[in-house]
This record gives structure tokens, C-alpha cells and sequence, in this order.
């Protein structure tokens, strides 16, 4: 028998628990990572079973292998070129007919297949019943009913993987009747390839050419059979083109639509599988969806519901933050005090100490302070928001609003997930599936403030404005909304133009979210690894700050790197009523939003390091008319993204340019909002 | 030299670098825009008038099942000296060729162009009305200004764009050939139904434009119910949204309607609560196969569960989930109304 390490790919439509039983298989012994040349996700883990290493991969979710999407093409390629011992298909039992269209679609592809029935918990709880046996039978492969939330039925989903991969058991699945015309046109087209010595899967391929598939067909053209994995010794090129000129007209046989009636076959079958297998006392409507769905959505009622769900998010995630924050900052004072009085009692010269703690240190607890807590608040409450099946219903009701902009409501997740922090947001983009919507919501939400600017700015501004704190606060939330907005419209209008948008999206079930699972998605998968990234950026480019501000040794402020630029940055700011000083500050938080005080402090030549500073708050409102105040807020809110969520950008999108536009649309959105807001109020007499 | 003056000069310098780059990358874009369509012999002029003649042989080829010239040198009122003198032209293009005994027919070629050309006409009715808000009878002389010079990618921007429509506004299906065509659903009013039918109008003649305007005044539009109430020699009386109008004969010749429900209809227009068996997905590509592989096959049963607030997007129920999408996207779901019980 075989000892050697099984690999299992595991696929499935989107929201069926697919991530749940590999995260409950293989524990924390797990990689995440990107799909090569794609920007789609590729989660690895593996577990042992008596002893034999079983190695798990997680494909993307899709509703089927017609490789029309990204995901679609990733899970496909996997299946036939990586070739698997064992797929491992999770279906939703609650959706038994549209689940099967995509699991049908894999046993066309491969024998090995095991079938995880998962959510049966919501089966059992609205008095269905599914005969098993019965099922398995219809399908020709080990079907194992599982709750995967709760750890049911996933040790025999693992004896079975192991049985199948051994080949103890021997699927043998289902093979679809198309109907008289789609099935003599395969067993023609069949003969045809196996004519060309094309043996392995022609019955698939024979279908694929039927249904004008566009990856077979690229193949079939360009002659590259060996991207299918297939070999075809006697294949000519010419012999190919015929063969495609074969399909085409026995394409033009099928009515209305060889495409269509395949899928219809196949959906048939699933109806009437589903028919002799399920068995309901109830109708299919799940009336407690049907209860809440028609409060949240509701004509009136669904607006302040979805603002009470945005406002209580918020405000969780900006007090926690500022508690848990507090935490962390008595943290890193007291680590820094440590660390500079051990370097004190092994005098270690002044450049050393200066560059490790006021440089690295100070910079990578500011990021760590600043981020970590509104980070892992945000991340698990849009994960139970997401759990429950609100986070669809949001995206519904905004829809409508979003198109005005030329995007669509799911956008609106994505800028309520920035104004935790961009970098949730940008990658909270992942999971709107159009191209150019996800790249407006990844450009456009550094222009929303988050909770790091948000404090900052706060402290700024009631040192500015006292009084007046309050108004200017909400006019910058406004602001910074209306420019996201505004940059939206824009790119629809200019390099997006005319690119249909679409907008289809499930709306999955309330489910009593899994509290276990919540936090731990959000600390393990998310939070861990974009710490990690925010740590290796922060801690090199605040040592670089601390570089220019000290360097060279004991010089004036004016002959440092700091002064230079102060001098050179002026020119660039006059137009929009900014100093030298003020941009050369804004350049140094680019780190963290959150160092703009100490770094205000630093460019006025106050102090030479980034830690706190009372005085240049009381220095600035004498310095600053009301007016440059006002515009240094509402550019310092707008300008840049931060540099954690720009390198976000970069691993989300894997493009130079639209890293580059990441820069670029922000900039000038605020530059063109700081202009008129500086040349609007110098016509106004301020 | 002082250090500030370096950088007084040094930022015009780059702003006027941008400049030209900026300036270059526009020169470029304009090169690289692809030529605009060339006739294949003469002026575009010449192409648009055999363009026109072709869609009048394709129209005449369908209705009749044949073509010559003087059946279609009296359909386009030209006489047969000219019209000769047009079918040539459209040999020439390759659209055409003769056969035996002074017949002809539409090529291959001919009759996919006369199809692409109907399909840019009525899609640009349709996006002249949905879209610019033009008034049903005015749209017809633009969509025919259009057709000539949209290129075939510009086509398909502009059918995705419009959610894949399967109708015109004056209710052809897009493409497809005239109402007056036997494949066409519709028989004319003027012959339908007895007193007491509710009908359901699917077309309305294009030309002559004046009477397309009075029907379309009067509430005729593709998509309305309408009731006979009597029949008299010469006069129709109607009731449209529960109004009685009287209507020629000679008028009512130009309107087409079926029996109510045999026509199918788009998702969207369905109120909530209603249950339908979807009938085809038009328009085909990506959304085409998307829709299909979330469930809506024809035979699937879909119910509409709620509208959000603003009326759009729409949830659906198929296949035991729910859905929701915009009212463009369920516009390309043709379905037939289930009855409760």
C-alpha cells in the first residue's frame, strides 16, 4: 500500500463552510498565500492521520468550472494539473440542487472525489431530512454528512478521504445523460479526439468544445493541448482546427443553446437527484430569514438600520481602540525607557540608542499602538457581521445609491472597513468580485480617515480650534466621505468608463455566528499578518526619519536633511495655502497618521526625535491663521495612504501601476479639495 | 549659488517635464486609436445607402422568402433602374449574389451584416430611450443615424451596458427581423381578437412616424395589456389603462398583440411575491453563464422575494437560495408568470 503524503484539493461554492473544515483539518499548520499570476487566495495546510501527512488545499469558492472568472480558472487548472489524489467537494445541504451543478461538474473531471454534506445542523433544525445512502448511490462517490462548525462527521470525512486516496474505495460517479442530440454530438466528437490519440477525459473535453468553452477552445487553436494536460501524439495543428470546425457546427445542432442545454441537463438531473433525496415537511422558505430579512431590508427602516450597524461598529472599534491602545502605549513607554537605560549602562554611543529606540522603536510601537486594536475589533466584528449574514443585506440596501457613483453597494463594506483602517479595507475589496469595482474600492479607500488619523487629527484639531473641535471634525468626516465619493465618480467616469459593473450577489441565510471561529478567523488570519507587514515597513522608515532629522551630527536645524526639504517642499504647498514645514511633516507620516504631532514638532525644529510634544501644540494655533489650520487638517485626512496600506495595495493588486494609482488618487483628490477649500476661503476674506 | 535658488528653478523644470509626458502619452493614445471604419469601395456615403438597401432586401428576403428587384424596388417606392443600380452595389460589397432567372439572394455575409445592422438600430432605440430619455417616436431617425457608424465592439459595450435587452422599445426583438415577419409573435389588431380579449401589444411599426407618435400618445406601447371592448367596420374601440380610445383600422394594422400571457417577460417587471418558470437568458457572454450556473436554467421556478428600498436591487429565490441583482441584470431573465394554486 501506499504511505506517501495524500494531497486533497478542496472546493465548493462560496459560503458552505469549505474554510471551516479546513481550518478545523488542519489546525493552525497553515499558509496563505496568492495563486501564482493570480490574485486570488491560496490557502495550504496539512494534517496527519495515522501517521500519513494529508495535505489540503484550499480552492477558490465558485458556483462552477466554466472558467469564467479568475477563481473559476484557479479551481479547474488545480483539478487537472495538479492532478490530486483526492478532491474533497463541500456542499450546502440547505441548497442541495445548485450545489450539485458544481460538484457534478468535478466528477466530470475526476473519479476521486468525496463529497462533505456539510450544514446539517440547519438541515436537522428545519425538520428536513436527506437519505444518505440514497444520495450516494445517485452520485457514485463516498458522501459523508458533517457539521463542521462543531467538529461532526469530520473524522469519517477523513477515513473516507484516506479509503479513496487508497484506492480501498473506488468511486464510481455518475455519468450524465445530456439527452439524445448532446450525447451523440459528445460520442462524435469523442471518436474525433480519441481518433487524434486523445484518450484521458475526452468525454469532458468532447463537452467542453459543445459548449464553446473558452479556455479549451484558446487551447485547441493555439495547439497547446499540454495546457489540459492532455497528449495527443497524432495531433497536427490542422487536425485540431478541424476538429474545432467539428464542434462549431455540431454547436450550431443544438437548440436553443448548446451552452444552455447543458446546463439545464445537469440541473435536471440535480432537481430530480434532489427530489428522491430530500425529504421537507416544511416549505423551502426558512421563515426566520424571512422575519429578519424583512425588518433590515425594509423600505424605511433598512437606513437607519444600516447606519446603526455602521455607527455601532465605529464607535466600538474607536473606544476599544483608544482603551486597548492606551494599554499598548504604557506598554512601549515602558519598554522604551528599558531599552534606553540598559543602552545608558553599556554606553553605547548616542547614535545607537538614538537610531534603535527613538528611531525603530518608537516607530514600530506608534504603528503597533495605533493599528493592532481598531484592527483586530474591526476585523472580528465585520467577521460576526459576516457570520450572521448581515454584511450581504448592507450591500443590498446600498446598492441602489452606490450606481449613482458608477459602482455598487458592495463598495460600501470596503469604506466601512477603512474607517477602522485602510489597510482592512483594501483588503476587504477581495470580496467583490468585479474587476474594476474592486480596483475603485481599493483606490479610493485611503481617502476615507481612519481610526489612526482620526486620533491624531482629533488631538490637532481641539489644539487648533478648541471650541470650534467639534463642527471642523464632522465637516472633515463629511469631507473625506464626499471625496471618496467624488474620486469614485471620477474614475467610473474617466478609466473605467463604459466597463459593464454588475452586480449579483447571494444572500445567504441568518446563521447564529460561531464565536470560536469568529475571533479566530479574524486574529489568525488577518490580524497576524498584516501586523507582520505593518512591523517590517514601519520600523525601517521611521529609522530613516530619525536619520534625516539627526544627521549630519550636532548641525543646525537648517543644514539638516529635514531643513533641506522644509525649504524645497514650500514652493509645492503655496497654492493650497501649505508651508514647507507642514508637507515636509506630512512626508514623515507616512508611516503612521499618527506621529503628525511629534512630526510637526520635528519640521519646526522644536525637538529632533518623534516622541510626544506639548509644546509645539501650543505653539502651532500662534503660527497658523485659521484658515492654513482648516487646510492642513483636511489634507493631512485626505493626501496620502499610509505606507502599510500602499504595500497592501501592492499584494492585493500585484501591479506596479495600480500601486502607483493607489498614490496618485488620493493625491490628487486632496490636493484638488485642499485648493479649493484654501483659495475658496481666501475669497471669502478668511 | 544659494541653495533655495536650486530648487526655484528645479520645480518648473519638472512641472514642465510632466508636461510633455503628459502631452506625449495623449499623442500616443490618439495614434494608436484604430482608424475609423473604411468603406470597402466609395464614400461612407455610398456605404450607408447600400447599408439601407440591404436591410430592406434582408426584411423583403424574410417576408417573402425571395428576392428580385421589382417586388423590392415597390417596397423601398425607388424605381427599378435604381434600385438595379443598389443591388449592384451590394454584389459588389459581397452581400448579395444572383442566381438564375434575374432572382437573387442575401449571402452569408449579406445577411449576418443586415442582422448586425438591425441589432445596432434597435439597440440604440433602446438606449436612446431608456438611457437619454427620448420619446419612443422620435428615436427611430437617430438609431438609423447611428447604426451606420457604430463598430461592433462599441455594439457589445453598448448592449452590456443596457443589461442585454431582448426587446427594442417599440418591441422587435433585438435582432431580429420586422413585426410584419411570420416568426414575429404578434398578429395585427386589426384582425386579433374579439370584444372582451385582453391583449397584450408586442409591436408597433416604425414608420410611418407620425402614426407611430399618435399610438404611442395614445398609451399603445410594447408591454400593454389592453382590452377589446368593440368591433365596428373600420373603428376599434380599446381600452388602454382603463381608457376607452377608438382606433382605425387602417391604424390598428400597425400594432401587433398576442393573446396575454404567451409572451415572455423580463424578470425585472415582475411585482414581489410573483413566481415565474424561466423561459431563456438572453444576450449570452459572462452573465449569460453566470446566471446559468446560479440556477436559472429555463424550467427553474424563481420567486421574487423583495425589492430594496430604492426599488432595485431585487432579491429572487431560485433553486432554494436567495439572490438578489439589479433590475438590468433580471431583465435578462425572460420568464412566464406561474399562476398561485
Amino acid at each position: 500500500m501506499d504511505r506517501g503524503a495524500i494531497t486533497v484539493g478542496v472546493a465548493g461554492n462560496p459560503n458552505v463552510g469549505k474554510s471551516v473544515i479546513f481550518n478545523a483539518l488542519t489546525g493552525s499548520r497553515q499558509h496563505v498565500g496568492n495563486w501564482p499570476g493570480k490574485t486570488v487566495e491560496r490557502a495550504e495546510g496539512a494534517f496527519y492521520h495515522d501517521g500519513r501527512e494529508v495535505r489540503l488545499v484550499d480552492l477558490p469558492g465558485t458556483y462552477s468550472l466554466a472558467a469564467q472568472s479568475p477563481e473559476e480558472v484557479v479551481a479547474r487548472d488545480y483539478i487537472i494539473s495538479d492532478a490530486p489524489d483526492v478532491v474533497l467537494v463541500v456542499v450546502d445541504a440547505t441548497a442541495l440542487e445548485r450545489n450539485l451543478n458544481l460538484a457534478l461538474q468535478i466528477l466530470e473531471l475526476t473519479d476521486k472525489v468525496v463529497i462533505a454534506l456539510n450544514l446539517m445542523d440547519e438541515v436537522r433544525r428545519q425538520r428536513w431530512a436527506i437519505d444518505v445512502p440514497a444520495l450516494e448511490k445517485a452520485l457514485g462517490v463516498p458522501v459523508v454528512p458533517t457539521v463542521a462548525t462543531e467538529g461532526e462527521g469530520l473524522q469519517e470525512l477523513v477515513k473516507a478521504i484516506v479509503e479513496v486516496a487508497d484506492g480501498r474505495r473506488d468511486p464510481q460517479p455518475v455519468s450524465l445523460d445530456y439527452g439524445v442530440t448532446v450525447e451523440g454530438y459528445t460520442e462524435t466528437l469523442q471518436d474525433d479526439l480519441n481518433d487524434l490519440g486523445i484518450e484521458e477525459r475526452s468525454r469532458w473535453v468532447a463537452l467542453k468544445l459543445l459548449e464553446d468553452d473558452p479556455q479549451i477552445v484558446e487551447a485547441f487553436k493555439q495547439g497547446d493541448l499540454a495546457a489540459l494536460e492532455l497528449s495527443a501524439p497524432d495531433a497536427s495543428p490542422e487536425a485540431l482546427q478541424a476538429l474545432l470546425r467539428q464542434a462549431v457546427r455540431l454547436r450550431e445542432g443544438i437548440r436553443p443553446d448548446a451552452k444552455v442545454e447543458i446546463v439545464r441537463r445537469r440541473y435536471e438531473f440535480a432537481h430530480d437527484v434532489v427530489h428522491d433525496v430530500v425529504h421537507r415537511e416544511r416549505p423551502e422558505e426558512d421563515s426566520l430569514t424571512e422575519r429578519i430579512d424583512r425588518i433590515v431590508t425594509h423600505r424605511i427602516w433598512s437606513w437607519p438600520i444600516t447606519l446603526a450597524i455602521f455607527v455601532a461598529t465605529f464607535w466600538i472599534t474607536i473606544k476599544g481602540g483608544e482603551i486597548a491602545g492606551g494599554w499598548l502605549d504604557s506598554l512601549f513607554s515602558w519598554l522604551i525607557q528599558a531599552a534606553r537605560m540598559w543602552l545608558a549602562s553599556v554606553q553605547a554611543p548616542w547614535w545607537v540608542s538614538g537610531a534603535l529606540v527613538d528611531g525603530f522603536l518608537v516607530g514600530v510601537g506608534t504603528v503597533i499602538t495605533v493599528m493592532l486594536p481598531p484592527m483586530i475589533i474591526l476585523f472580528t466584528a465585520f467577521a460576526l457581521l459576516e457570520d450572521l449574514g448581515l454584511l450581504p443585506r448592507v450591500a443590498f440596501n446600498l446598492d441602489r445609491p452606490m450606481r449613482a457613483l458608477g459602482s455598487q453597494g458592495k463598495q460600501t463594506l470596503t469604506w466601512g472597513m477603512s474607517f477602522g483602517c485602510n489597510v482592512t479595507g483594501v483588503m476587504a475589496s477581495r470580496i467583490i468580485e468585479n474587476r474594476k469595482v474592486q480596483l475603485t474600492a481599493i483606490l479610493t479607500s485611503p481617502l476615507i480617515i481612519c481610526s489612526g488619523g482620526y486620533g491624531a487629527g482629533i488631538a490637532l484639531v481641539i489644539a487648533l480650534f478648541g471650541d470650534r473641535a467639534l463642527p471642523v471634525m464632522l465637516s472633515l468626516v463629511f469631507l473625506s466621505l464626499g471625496a471618496a465619493s467624488l474620486a469614485t465618480l471620477v474614475l467610473n467616469k474617466t478609466i473605467f468608463r463604459g466597463e459593464p459593473g454588475g452586480f449579483v450577489l447571494e444572500m445567504p441565510p441568518y446563521r447564529k455566528p460561531k464565536w470560536g471561529q469568529v475571533v479566530w478567523r479574524a486574529l489568525v488570519d488577518r490580524v497576524a499578518h498584516t501586523m507582520w507587514r505593518a512591523i517590517e515597513f514601519a520600523g525601517p522608515a521611521s529609522l530613516l526619519i530619525w536619520l534625516l532629522g539627526n544627521l549630519p551630527p550636532g548641525a543646525a536645524f537648517e543644514q539638516t536633511p529635514v531643513g533641506w526639504l522644509v525649504r524645497a517642499l514650500a514652493p509645492l504647498g503655496r497654492p493650497f495655502g501649505l508651508t514647507g514645514e507642514m508637507l515636509t511633516a506630512l512626508l514623515f507620516t507616512l508611516p503612521a497618521k499618527e506621529i503628525v504631532v511629534p512630526a510637526l514638532a520635528m519640521t519646526y525644529g522644536l525637538q529632533t526625535t518623534l516622541m510626544e510634544s506639548e509644546q509645539i501644540l501650543n505653539y502651532l494655533p500662534q503660527a497658523w491663521s485659521s484658515l492654513s489650520s482648516y487646510t492642513f487638517v483636511v489634507f493631512f485626512m485626505l493626501y496620502l495612504p499610509c505606507l502599510v496600506t500602499l504595500w497592501t495595495i501592492w499584494k492585493e493588486t500585484r501591479s506596479l501601476k495600480w500601486t502607483l494609482m493607489g498614490l496618485v488618487v488620493p493625491l490628487v483628490t486632496a490636493s484638488a479639495i485642499t485648493f479649493l477649500v484654501y483659495q475658496g476661503g481666501l475669497l471669502l476674506g478668511f | 549659488m544659494d541653495i533655495a535658488n536650486v530648487f526655484d528653478w528645479f520645480w518648473p523644470v519638472l512641472a514642465f517635464l510632466l508636461l510633455i509626458l503628459w502631452l506625449w502619452t495623449l499623442l500616443r493614445q490618439r495614434r494608436e486609436r484604430p482608424p475609423v471604419q473604411s468603406s470597402i469601395s466609395g464614400s461612407a456615403h455610398e456605404r450607408i445607402e447600400a447599408e439601407d438597401m440591404l436591410k430592406a432586401a434582408y426584411v423583403q428576403q424574410k417576408k417573402e422568402g425571395r428576392l428580385n428587384v421589382s417586388d423590392l424596388a415597390r417596397a423601398l417606392g425607388l424605381s427599378e433602374a435604381l434600385t438595379e443600380q443598389g443591388m449592384d452595389a451590394l454584389v459588389a460589397f459581397g452581400w448579395v449574389e444572383k442566381r438564375a432567372q434575374g432572382g437573387m439572394r442575401l449571402t452569408e455575409k449579406g445577411e449576418a451584416h443586415a442582422q448586425d445592422l438591425i441589432r445596432a438600430h434597435r439597440l440604440w432605440e433602446r438606449y436612446l430611450v431608456d438611457r437619454e430619455g427620448m420619446a419612443l417616436d422620435a428615436v427611430h431617425a437617430e438609431a438609423h443615424r447611428r447604426e451606420h457608424t457604430t463598430t461592433p465592439e462599441e455594439l457589445e459595450r453598448l448592449d452590456a451596458e443596457l443589461g442585454h435587452p431582448a426587446w427594442g422599445p417599440h418591441g422587435h426583438a433585438i435582432p431580429g427581423p420586422s413585426c410584419q415577419v411570420p416568426s414575429s409573435p404578434g398578429r395585427p389588431l386589426s384582425e386579433e381578437g374579439e370584444p372582451g380579449d385582453r391583449l397584450r401589444i408586442v409591436c408597433l411599426d416604425e414608420e410611418p412616424v407620425p402614426l407611430l407618435a399618435q399610438l404611442v400618445a395614445l398609451g399603445l406601447k410594447p408591454g400593454v395589456d389592453v382590452e377589446i371592448v368593440d368591433r365596428e367596420p373600420g373603428l376599434l374601440r380599446l381600452q388602454v389603462n382603463g381608457v376607452v380610445v377608438p382606433l382605425a383600422s387602417a391604424a390598428a394594422r400597425h400594432v401587433y398583440a398576442v393573446a396575454e400571457p404567451r409572451l415572455p417577460l423580463e424578470l425585472g417587471r415582475l411585482p414581489v411575491g410573483a413566481r415565474a418558470r424561466v423561459v431563456e437568458i438572453t444576450g449570452g457572454g459572462t452573465h449569460q453563464r453566470r446566471m446559468l450556473d446560479m440556477g436559472f436554467v429555463p424550467g427553474a421556478e424563481v420567486t421574487v422575494l423583495r425589492k430594496a428600498s430604492l426599488g432595485d436591487p431585487i432579491e429572487y429565490r431560485i433553486k432554494g437560495t436567495g439572490i438578489a441583482m439589479r433590475r438590468t441584470d433580471a431583465n435578462s431573465v425572460m420568464v412566464e408568470e406561474v399562476e398561485d394554486g
